[in-house]
């Protein structure tokens, strides 16, 4: 390198704010998204903990069912229903399908998917229901 | 009319001299409904400040150099009406997520690497002699890119990303969508020189969809639609039998 060489130009580095995700709707909701995630992970990790604990007999087991845990099961309800509700309306844009060389359109692919949803929910509280009796 | 006044606070930096951008306010006349933000910023340039830096070319929205966040959001400033923001002062600011060179002038170094590293042209194994014809292509075959294909490296969709902004070793929207773009092209045989570059780490799997890119592409070229199908198609691939296809 000579000593005639220049130096870079100096350029004044961006930074991403902290706060950048309050400064836009689209931020915020796409937060509270991955955010639903978090008390749905903890739950299903208290759930394998009552599936141990029920393992060990009838005798010994009483599920929780402390009114702080209660509030905390419904919360985490409306969290995985507004995930599930914005990851099947997004796989209407992911999911791409053609019928006679003919793309199929998104919306009847989000239907599908809700559709799907609803039988599976069905299904599943059906079976819960019979074990359960 | 003749009275109405409009006030442009435009970002200034130089980089010889200050430490960090600063905001300076002019008060200009507002004297037609059809003016853009851009036209605000050539007639301080011509008639109060000339040495107001910022990129444009075409005044139309086809060449992609006037993008710039103004109120906050990134824009085309071509197609930004400052009847949608007075009597409220307009601000102007360099693209977010990318170094800023002087006042309204962002270095785009890196968007053109990542352009160039997904090969953003047609590649065949064997050229086709030009004797042998047009390579024709169906309607249909053209619906499968042209909406992929409006991108103008505007990079609206990298200023919209967070995720490019928080790690910008990430390839980002427009570059994954034009990819894609050429993938779908029926005349290109290049999706295997493309795979390493986007389905890296670096690539579409780094970006968690937060759909803003699509937000505020001037184009509806949907970059985050691009960059959910091909991770679609990059698993199927790996899942399928025989998905390792060309």
């Amino acid at each position: 390198m000579t000593t005639e060489a220049q130096a870079a130009p100096r350029e004044y580095r961006w930074r991403m704010p902290a706060n950048w995700w309050t400064r836009n709707r689209h931020y915020f909701l796409y937060v509270v998204r991955e955010f639903t995630v978090v008390p749905i992970a903890l739950w299903l990790l208290w759930l394998l903990v009552e599936i141990k604990r029920a393992g060990d007999g009838p005798a010994r087991y009483s599920p929780h069912g402390s009114a702080a845990f209660v509030v905390f099961s419904v919360i985490t309800l409306v969290f995985a229903l507004y995930h599930s509700y914005t990851f099947l309306s997004l796989a209407g844009v992911i999911i791409h399908f053609k019928v006679l060389d003919r793309p199929l359109p998104s919306r009847l692919i989000v239907l599908a998917q809700f559709a799907l949803w609803a039988v599976a929910s069905v299904v599943v509280g059906f079976v819960l229901i019979w074990f359960a009796r | 009319m003749a009275d109405k006044r409009i006030t442009i606070q435009a970002t200034r930096y130089d980089p010889d001299k200050d430490e960090r951008p600063r905001l300076q306010s002019y008060e200009i006349p507002f004297s037609d409904d059809s003016m853009v933000v851009l036209d605000a910023l050539n007639y301080i340039k011509s008639e109060v400040d000339g040495s107001l830096s910022y990129r444009w070319s075409c005044r139309m929205g086809i060449c992609g150099s006037c993008g710039m966040m103004v109120n906050g959001t990134p824009k085309l400033t071509c197609n930004a009406f400052l009847r949608d923001y007075w009597p409220r002062p307009v601000v102007v600011e360099p693209l977010n997520n990318f170094p800023v060179i002087r006042d309204l002038v962002i270095d785009m170094d890196d968007f053109m690497h990542k352009l160039k590293a997904i090969k953003p042209w047609i590649i065949r194994r064997q050229e086709i002699p030009l004797g042998a014809g047009e390579h024709r292509q169906t309607n249909e075959q053209i619906d499968d890119f042209r909406q992929f294909s409006q991108c103008i490296n505007c990079m609206l969709c990298y200023a919209a990303c967070p995720v490019y902004g928080l790690n910008n070793e990430f390839l980002g929207p427009a570059a994954i969508a034009l990819a894609r773009r050429y993938n779908l092209d029926s005349r290109d045989q290049g999706l295997k020189q493309r795979l390493p570059v986007i389905a890296d780490n670096e690539g579409v799997w780094e970006c968690s969809f937060v759909g803003e890119c699509s937000v505020v592409c001037p184009k509806g070229v949907d970059p985050a639609k691009a960059i959910q199908q091909t991770k679609l198609d990059t698993t199927m691939r790996f899942v399928l039998p025989y998905g390792n296809r060309d």
